[in-house]
């Protein structure tokens, strides 16, 4: 026992003094060579194939090329990071560069914390012609630009071989297909468990746009400042309505807090089909590796096969210290980065790397066709509040407490508000 | 002897102030900062410089229905889960206080659940009441009760009552102990002479059990009211807000606003009303309790 604590002392005692010494170390000023450190805050998850990527090959690489300048990468959940950032606006304590959603970068440009690109930097023109420009489109907010693609994503249509065949289905390439499928393909299996031909997990833009715009309908004008005869346009209420009904009929669940979850739906023959982005092929090849399902492009209606797109922007902030951040975004939209980030799945937006060998067989490769079609949400700061009352207002037509037009036109109303805030 | 007092005065002070400046720092700062924030305008567009906007906050929250629906659950939430608990609780406690042997044994089961982790708990909620869950397998394929599933959590009121079963649940354990040593503090003598006197059980239970242990029934009415309108991980954990917000609380509703929307004055405006409420509440409850005592007395 007395050796015990003895012991525990002893180990306290090296486990302080090893402690001291580093934070010493750390201290001691190094003034041999002037060396600037940037913070890039990021979210790619910490245990990653691409975090591993960025702190083991892109960044040494941009070190080497750049001496003189250290990155310090700091890896946060993707919701954490959001709010994060916002509250370090509040202290003055933002890092130099960040990863960011381009969901995000409306609400960060209007909180005054990005730097316009196209303003302060003379060579932004030749950096940005590199890259897409579905991409770059959505780091343009007015008539300026917040941030550079760093990598973009979209979803398709992902279905159940099995299902499909037993059904006597044909995978779906028009939007009638699409509903006459879902429906055929629900009702209950040889287990006698209920089985739905579709799988929605959310009731917001980045559901729901898809069948918005592939019925020909809008949520904004081009402008993004009226909303009132664009979501409330007879195609958007056809697209909504059909959604509402095929959920009535059974065909359709998954934004439920007790449905099952998407991924085990999907892997367990519960849901055939559902309209999902590049990360679904690594998720099911860990969680169901024996699961035979297919993909293919969103189904075309009326407005053509239109998804909706994703991804992040890499953008930098007021505080940052801005040649050594340039230098870091340039680095990051480059070709060999965006090959690297590519081999783990993130979809280049660098037109020259998207011509590389190992972009083109990746896994990702059916999702290149989607891009070019795929449309991004409004980008508008006020987005997360009209996605909530998207939200809100298709829950309200679910519950029957309004008809689709009447839910709509009201929706309309509070949006052509929150646009003109 | 003055110099001494003054010396004195002068140690305790020193004695106090790491505890005080901890208390100054982290409690009282950022309430008045809270305070302050509740009447700026702090969102997306004023991160930097917070512009003095009145009571426009406290305006925007009071006209808003979602954060009526929340407030109406939480009230619904804390109706319901602090009489339960209170009174199971109770039960409970005099239940385990009658026993002899294995005494120790009960009361450590029933305290368990309070001790297990809130969100643990949700998820097994969760997972228990989820459409293709344990209670509804339990329900349709063994008792043949129903013959599809319940949709037990994507409903209001339904969402809500398993986040309070949860509640009330979790809170039976952590009653029962203070009840216990309440029940230990009532002389036993009262007791006997009651039995002398002819009493039953019922008698001695109104008549001499509640009046005694009334100061710890204030305790645990006013902590349990309070515990109510915090009630924030079960909620977040098992329906999340949804469907559209229909089962959001006050605290879920104000996390919301705050950080996913970015809305950290009407946040900030939501605690205060929150607190408000409480702090009427609070009176109101001792209020009560004062009159019952003087109708007790009158009697007696």
């Amino acid at each position: 026992m007395n050796k015990k604590k003895k012991f525990l002392a002893i180990m306290l005692a090296v486990v302080l003094l090893s402690l001291s010494a580093i934070a010493a170390g750390a201290m001691s000023p190094e003034n041999q060579t002037e060396e600037i450190t940037i913070d890039f805050w990021h979210h790619y998850s910490a245990q990653s194939a691409e975090n591993e990527t960025l702190v083991n090959v892109l960044i040494p690489k941009f070190e080497s090329e750049n001496p003189g300048i250290k990155v310090n990468a700091v890896s946060h959940e993707w919701a954490e990071l959001h709010n994060k950032i916002l509250i370090s606006a509040g202290t003055g304590s933002l890092p130099d560069v960040a990863r960011c959603d381009i969901a995000w970068l409306p609400e960060f440009q209007k909180m005054g914390v990005l730097v316009p690109l196209d303003q302060e930097m003379p060579d932004f023109a030749d950096v940005s012609g590199k890259l897409l420009e579905s991409a770059m489109s959505t780091a343009k907010i007015q008539d300026h630009y917040y941030g550079l693609g760093l990598n973009t994503n979209t979803k398709i249509l992902f279905y159940n071989e099995k299902m499909l065949k037993d059904a006597g289905v044909a995978v779906p390439t028009t939007m009638d297909e699409l509903i006459s499928a879902i429906k055929a393909l629900s009702g209950t299996n040889a287990d006698g468990q209920q089985v739905w031909g579709w799988d929605e997990p959310g009731l917001y833009g980045w559901n729901l746009c898809p069948f918005i715009w592939s019925f020909g309908g809008s949520l904004t004008n081009e402008d993004q400042t009226v909303a009132t005869g664009y979501i409330n346009s007879p195609a958007s209420v056809k697209a909504i309505d059909t959604f509402v009904s095929l959920y009535k009929e059974g065909a359709l669940t998954g934004f439920n807090s007790g449905d099952i979850p998407m991924t085990d739906g999907f892997g367990t023959n519960r849901y055939a089909m559902m309209l999902e982005g590049p990360w679904k092929i690594a998720e099911l090849q860990g969680a169901y590796p024996d699961l035979a399902y297919g993909t293919a492009p969103m189904p075309a209606g009326e407005g053509g096969s239109v998804s909706v797109l994703g991804g992040e922007d890499i953008a930098m902030f007021n505080t940052a210290k801005k040649e050594a951040a340039w230098k870091f975004m340039q680095f990051m939209t480059s070709d060999f980065a965006q090959i690297e980030m590519a081999k783990c799945g993130q979809i280049p937006v660098n037109k020259s790397a998207l011509e590389d060998a190992t972009v083109k067989n990746a896994a990702f490769a059916p999702f290149l066709e989607a891009i070019k079609t795929a449309k991004a949400r409004p980008t508008v700061a006020a987005w997360s509040e009209m996605d909530n009352e998207l939200n809100v207002a298709v829950t309200a037509i679910i519950n029957g407490e309004k008809t689709t037009q009447q839910a709509l036109d009201d929706l309309a109303g509070v949006w052509d508000q929150l646009l003109t805030q | 002897m003055k110099t001494k007092s003054n010396k004195n005065k002068i140690q305790i002070f020193l004695l106090l102030l790491p505890g005080l400046a901890v208390f100054c720092f982290f409690t009282v700062y950022p309430i008045i900062k809270l305070f302050l924030m509740s009447f700026s305008k702090w969102d997306f567009t004023s991160m930097r410089q917070q512009e003095f906007i009145g009571l426009q906050n406290y305006r925007e929250v009071l006209a808003d229905k979602f954060f009526w629906t929340s407030f109406t659950n939480t009230i619904v939430y804390t109706l319901v889960t602090v009489p339960l608990q209170m009174i199971l609780g109770l039960f409970v406690a005099i239940l385990v206080n009658g026993i002899k042997k294995f005494q120790v044994t009960f009361r450590v089961l029933n305290y368990l659940p309070v001790i297990t982790s809130w969100v643990i708990a949700s998820l097994i909620f969760r997972y228990v009441f989820n459409t293709e869950g344990l209670l509804n397998y339990f329900l349709s394929q063994v008792l043949h009760v129903t013959a599809s599933n319940i949709r037990w959590l994507d409903s209001r009121w339904s969402g809500l009552t398993v986040a309070m079963i949860l509640g009330i649940w979790k809170g039976i354990g952590w009653n029962m102990v203070i009840f216990l040593a309440a029940l230990q503090q009532v002389p036993i003598d009262l007791y006997e002479a009651a039995a002398i006197d002819g009493c039953n059980g019922i008698q001695k239970f109104f008549k001499i059990t509640l009046p005694g242990i009334k100061g710890t029934i204030l305790f645990v009415w006013v902590m349990l009211t309070i515990g109510g309108f915090n009630v924030f991980t079960s909620i977040k954990m098992i329906t999340g807000g949804n469907p559209a917000h229909q089962t959001d609380t006050i605290l879920t509703w104000m996390y919301y606003k705050a950080f996913s929307t970015g809305k950290f004055g009407y946040s900030a405006a939501v605690s205060f009303i929150m607190a408000f409420t409480l702090g009427i509440m609070a009176i109101f409850q001792f209020k009560a309790m004062r009159n019952r005592d003087r109708e007790l007395e009158e009697i007696g």
